[in-house]
């Protein structure tokens, strides 16, 4: 499979740590300063990502956040965020008032915003946070 | 080529997966009642139909350029759509960067006018407080004014966001969203003294052709500007070749703005009008908390009152090690080369300082010259690492006003702008 996943590089140098005792050719310690990686969890689960879903991870919500949110642009510039819950809020107001976004009055909102928040989170994770590791 | 960062799975592989989740049956009844039918509304492919969500039709069929990434080489994919990509630091070693190795930075689509190199008619407007409102065509500015050729770094306001903690959001720049080409175009300055500012001016208002992510035509991806007195300075430029060429489709085919040692958004792309406003500029990604920063020092994870934040302008001070690549290995006892550049958003850098402990004692770089104001700068230096083992590279570049690059993340802002940490490379003495 070859898609777009800018996760891919979190967790493979992630798991270079974890289980790679000696430093590989073309170690990169700005690499080790980054982000980590998406939420690849649900509680005790490990998840997998949809190809159909533009590779988001498969859990609930996946199905909703994509229809909403693909329209603009793929789901490369999502799966690279970690962010506060305040900021994913705000960054749904700013879908829709600056940027033109349909806002659904269903209960997607909902959806979409827990989702988001379960797996692009910088939030303080709960005890899982060593999950993305294989 | 591209290198796409191959997506690592936890948990099964879902090509043999053999259940369909849940929402499968859903899923159907979007794909065939709301986007098997869009092409044919078009009547064309739709290169990300797969994309494109129920019920939303394309108001325009606009290329986002991908296959024009074919002519990048080794840049990191950060997106598809809009296009991102950046370079890493060792294929930055050019002092020209070449066109192959220029990250991508996209707001929008990619203009059909500049996917087709056609610049047919092309006029750019200067207007609003001014003496005389000009419109004038690429051949005008050639023959008006005197042209010029500069080496000036264009850097993306977001360089450095991935390394912010928690996290930024936008596109997770590490280091690459930076290069120095070569621009040919006239100055700025003279085009706008041609047409006379007013006393009243206080800011620029820049304006590209380029359509929104939505296709909306109302709409603009991005539209920024500068004080006037940044505008009227030393160094700004119109352009319209990059490197000896005709700027290519995803840097600003046929003109761009130049405003160096800003963010380099306002060095707008496709560039149709420069408005000459009595205010700030309130044009899209100017106002929230596009490319402005916290008035205030805040604490990491701060949410900030829109009010509290402030336009950023000036680009700090920093430097990227070029050569070698990071995690090479070197020999032993014996000097060994490394260099890179060393640029600053007010001008010249003072000087370039090495470490290869950590930043616990520093060796002077040799630092060359600017050919030109707001071009970066080569630093070179030889390092001996004493004895086999693991060892990084930090490089620390000051500006002319005594300020260094810090060896951490600064100031944490919601958008992530302005991190000039100081940048590490591995080297492997064996
Ligand atoms: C109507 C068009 C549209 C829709 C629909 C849309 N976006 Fe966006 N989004 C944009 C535009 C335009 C940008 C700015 C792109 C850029 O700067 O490269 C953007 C940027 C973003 C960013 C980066 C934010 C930043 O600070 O730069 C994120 C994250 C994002 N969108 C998430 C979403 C999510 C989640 C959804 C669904 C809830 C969504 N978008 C739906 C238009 C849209």
């Amino acid at each position: 499979m070859t898609y777009f996943s800018t996760m891919g590089g979190y967790i493979a140098v992630a798991s270079m740590f974890l289980a790679a005792p000696a430093f590989a050719q073309g170690y990169d310690p700005m690499a080790a300063m980054r982000q980590p990686p998406a939420t690849m969890q649900d509680g005790d689960e490990a998840v997998q990502l949809d190809p159909e879903l533009g590779n988001l991870p498969d859990t609930e919500g996946a199905e909703e956040t994509y229809y909403q949110c693909t329209a603009c642009h793929s789901t490369a510039i999502i799966k690279q965020q970690r962010l506060t819950d305040a900021r994913w809020d705000y960054l749904w107001t700013w879908m829709v008032e600056d940027q033109g976004m349909y806002d659904p009055e269903d209960g997607t909102r909902e959806t979409v915003l827990s989702y988001l928040k379960r797996h692009f989170s910088s939030e303080p994770r709960p005890a899982e946070s060593e999950g993305a590791s294989d | 080529m591209l290198e796409d960062n191959q997506p690592r799975q936890t948990g099964e592989d879902s090509e043999s997966r053999n259940e369909q989740p849940a929402s499968s049956a859903r899923r159907s009844f979007l794909r065939t009642t709301g986007l098997s039918t869009l092409g044919a509304m078009v009547g064309m492919t739709i290169p990300f139909e797969g994309n494109m969500p129920f019920g939303v039709v394309p108001v325009m069929a606009q290329d986002s350029g991908e296959d024009l990434m074919s002519g990048k080489s080794g840049l990191t994919l950060l997106g598809d759509r809009p296009l991102n990509a950046e370079t890493p630091a060792h294929l930055l070693d050019d002092d020209v960067t070449p066109y192959e190795r220029m990250f991508v930075r996209m707001n929008g689509l990619v203009p059909q006018t500049a996917l087709d190199q056609d610049a047919e008619g092309w006029t750019l407007a200067i207007d609003g407080e001014v003496e005389t409102p000009l419109e004038l065509s690429i051949d005008d500015l050639k023959s008006q004014f005197e042209t010029v050729t500069n080496r000036l770094v264009i850097e993306c306001g977001g360089n450095g966001r991935a390394f912010f903690n928690p996290g930024a959001s936008g596109n997770q720049w590490t280091t690459g969203a930076v290069g120095c080409p070569e621009w040919t175009g006239v100055r700025l300055a003279d085009v706008l003294n041609k047409a006379g500012i007013k006393d009243s001016a206080v800011y620029t208002a820049h304006y590209g052709n380029d359509p929104h992510l939505s296709g909306d035509p109302d709409k603009n991806p991005i539209s920024r500007g500068v004080p006037i007195e940044k505008a009227l300075e030393e160094g700004g430029m119109i352009a319209w070749e990059m490197n000896g060429e005709p700027i290519p489709a995803f840097h600003g085919f046929p003109l761009r703005l130049i405003v160096p040692g800003y963010p380099g958004s306002a060095s707008q792309k496709y560039l149709t009008r420069i408005w000459i406003r009595d205010q700030v500029h309130d044009g899209a990604k100017m106002t929230g908390y596009s490319y402005r920063l916290p008035e205030h020092p805040v604490a990491p994870g701060t949410e900030v009152p829109e009010s509290d934040m402030v336009i950023m302008t000036v680009m700090p001070v920093k430097s990227l090690i070029t050569f070698p690549e990071t995690g090479t290995e070197v020999a032993t006892g014996e000097p060994t080369e490394v260099r890179g550049h060393a640029w600053a958003g007010n001008g010249d850098v003072q000087a370039m300082d090495v470490s290869i402990d950590f930043g616990q004692t520093w060796q002077k770089a040799e630092l060359d010259p600017a050919p030109n104001l707001y071009s970066w700068q080569r630093w070179r230096a030889d390092v001996t690492l004493p004895e086999t083992g693991y060892y990084e590279v930090w490089a620390r570049a000051t500006d002319k006003d005594g300020v260094m690059q810090p060896p951490v993340v600064p100031g944490w802002n919601p958008r992530g702008y302005g991190n000039n940490m100081q940048h590490r490379i591995a080297l492997v003495a064996t």
